[in-house]
């Protein structure tokens, strides 16, 4: 019996290179999606009509109706038919703002946050030097307690209770980030150390800071600490709270950081350590930097959690931004009109954190260009 | 060559001594009573079947593993649990790694300058300048400011070889160099390791490249289950093994070859 042989090939008709087919175009994919079927066409239209009439309704609230400026107070906003009152940011922003802090030293938050904000703006550029920009960021955070807390150069003295609105948002921030990353790579070290009590001492001050929720930490930190710690050493609230701040983002850094570190393959220090390098270069060039690459993404949902995380200083009695705003909001003029004041310091939160985000995404792409393997 | 102390060949003393050397992982016994000598200048290839411990056995000359019984020395120091002996060893030892092991990170240039910096204390512009001069030693000399993951797997390991030369080692080691390379990267890497063999670097290679080790080898060391079976020139072992292990092992790697 002879075997038939079904497998077989078929030469292909010409040997021209070809570009790919037109791929369907976008504005159809779409059409079809919006008007396939006469159910989807109805929905379309209604959902198309109330989307228009929100837009509508939002934007004349918003806009053509709003009142911008009330020189006489919030009677210009109680006009019938005035829309959103955005006067009441023009009358409240020193309140908004800065808190609690002296009118007349205003000028003082108002450097800090310029401040801030530019060398945020430098600190984006890759041309200039990582060093230059920690070097510039710590310089920033001591002229922002100098000028915060003054005392000297001229500048009255401000108590830190009288310490608010975006300057404390930010060196709330400012401070965990510096204080926390380091502290959490070294927990992520300590934790894989080979000190078996050492290892254990790390894990134990990670996953118990993770186990309490934010709120319980800065309760702990500001108001139940001082009943172990001497009377004599007085450590302002302030700094109390800033340092349960800082353990708390050092405990969730810790352990993005060593999902990092897992991910770096052993010969990486084997080779590291077979050129001779010391414990201490071989973390500082080699492992931390890939490690940390490698833990941005998730790095960067820590630090800005914790940007957000600010606003819990305001059940201690801080008035962050939007503690200050609350309490600004309380006048009874302009009371109605907290909404308004509302999605204003909304805008800034969303403004500030989406900065953050995007900037971390970027940091993300180059570092991935970089380790982008060839044809691997 | 510039970068190769010539030296070496007149120093008397072994680059590498190693005396009844154990060493266990938990209950296996991976090293068994392993002795050998690396003469100055000489160049040994190390073969065996799968897991019969060539890669322990040359991580524990720079101290990559650690050894229960036995003695080692590197250039006349002892590997001895001193961590200034280990700091010396690892100056005078370099090795090239089966997968590269480059500093994805770092450009190419950096890859090289690394240790030279941190570990000899070379200055930014000395460490460039060998560094772009052994990149051309490996004809890689454009190549110096790219990342590893730019390059093919064969111009990597030349750049990891480069990046070993730059500590001015007096033994390489080589742990199975083209093993994880496309066969038509296995040549270029292998002329580079011919070169420096010539140039009278000190070395012992992991590898079944029986041409390499032909013209390479003054000595081919054969092992299996943690022991060292035979050793000869490698004309002697490729022709006349004697142990029935060797025969078996020198027929197989002649078929795949
Ligand atoms: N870290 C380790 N823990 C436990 N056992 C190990 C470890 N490393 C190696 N071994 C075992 O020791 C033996 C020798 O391994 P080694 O890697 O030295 O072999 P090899 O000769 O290099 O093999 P190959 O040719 O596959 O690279 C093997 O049986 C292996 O399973
Ligand atoms: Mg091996």
């Amino acid at each position: 019996m002879t075997h038939i042989l079904t497998s077989g090939i078929e030469l292909p008709a010409s040997d021209a290179i070809r570009p790919p087919p037109a791929q369907e175009n976008r504005v159809r994919a779409l059409t079809g999606a919006l008007f396939g079927s006469t159910f989807s066409t109805l929905i379309t239209l209604i959902g198309g009509a109330l989307l228009l009439v929100f837009a509508w309704f939002a934007l004349k609230w918003a806009i053509v109706d709003a009142v911008w400026t009330a020189p006489g107070g919030s009677a210009a906003c109680a006009k019938p038919g005035a829309g959103a009152c955005w006067a009441v940011i023009g009358a409240k922003y020193p309140v908004i703002l800065f808190g609690a802090f002296p009118y007349a030293e205003q000028w003082r938050g108002v450097v800090l946050i310029a401040l801030w904000l530019v060398w945020a703006g430098v600190s984006i550029f890759r041309r200039v030097p990582a060093l230059t920009k920690i070097i510039g960021w710590i310089a920033i955070f001591i002229v922002s307690i100098i000028l915060m807390r003054g005392g000297i150069f001229g500048m009255t003295y401000v108590g830190t209770d009288q310490w608010g609105g975006l300057p404390l948002s930010f060196m709330i921030f400012g401070g965990t980030i510096a204080g926390g990353l380091p502290l959490g790579i070294l927990l992520a070290l300590g934790r894989r150390s080979r000190l078996p009590i050492f290892s254990a001492l790390c894990t134990a001050v990670i996953e118990v800071t993770r186990g309490f929720p934010l709120l319980v930490v800065l309760f702990f930190a500001a108001l139940i600490m001082p009943l172990f710690l001497p009377p004599q050493l007085n450590v302002d609230k302030l700094v109390r709270a800033e340092i349960g701040m800082i353990i708390f983002f050092a405990a969730y850094a810790a352990e993005t950081i060593r999902g990092g570190l897992q991910t770096l393959p052993l010969g990486q220090d084997e080779a590291a350590q077979a050129l001779g390098l010391s414990y201490r270069q071989r973390l500082l060039k080699v492992i931390l930097p890939q490690a940390i690459a490698s833990a941005l993404p998730s790095l960067f949902n820590d630090i800005v959690r914790s940007f957000k995380n600010t606003t819990f200083f305001a059940i201690l009695g801080l008035w962050d931004i939007l503690g200050a705003t609350k309490s600004a909001l309380q006048d009874p003029e302009w009371v109605k009109y907290s909404i308004e004041g509302y999605l204003f310091v909304f805008l800034l939160y969303f403004v500030i954190c989406s900065g953050l985000s995007l900037y971390g995404r970027s940091l993300e792409r180059e570092s991935l260009s970089r380790l982008r393997r060839a044809g691997k | 060559m510039t970068t190769q102390p010539q030296s070496t060949a007149a120093m008397p003393e072994p680059a590498i001594v190693i005396r009844h050397l154990n060493k266990w992982y938990g209950q296996h016994h991976a090293l068994r009573d392993v002795s050998l000598r690396l003469g100055a200048g000489e160049k040994i290839v190390l073969c065996g079947p799968s897991g019969s411990g060539k890669s322990t056995l040359i991580r524990c000359i720079n101290g990559l593993e650690s050894f229960a019984e036995g003695s080692l020395e590197v250039g006349g120091v002892a590997l001895d649990g001193s961590s200034a002996h280990l700091r010396e060893i690892r100056r005078m030892t370099g090795m090239v790694f089966q997968h590269f092991n480059l500093f994805p990170h770092m450009t190419v240039l950096e890859n090289l300058t690394l240790g030279p910096r941190s570990v000899l204390r070379e200055s930014e512009i000395e460490a460039s300048a060998r560094a772009r001069a052994l990149l051309e030693r490996v004809r890689l000399g454009d190549q110096a400011l790219k990342y590893p993951g730019q390059l093919s797997g064969g111009q990597q390991q030349r750049v990891a070889i480069a990046r070993t030369l730059m500590m001015r080692p007096q033994v390489i080691l080589f742990d199975e160099p083209t093993s994880a390379l496309d066969p038509e990267m296995v040549q270029e890497v292998l002329e580079v390791m011919e070169e420096l063999a010539s140039d009278g670097q000190s070395m012992i290679v992991v590898t079944h490249e029986m041409t390499f080790a032909r013209n390479v080898a003054d000595l081919v060391v054969f092992m299996d289950k943690g022991q060292i079976l035979e050793a000869a020139p490698p004309e002697v072992f490729f022709t006349t093994p004697h142990t029935e292990r060797a025969r078996n092992f020198v027929r197989q790697i002649g078929h795949a070859a």
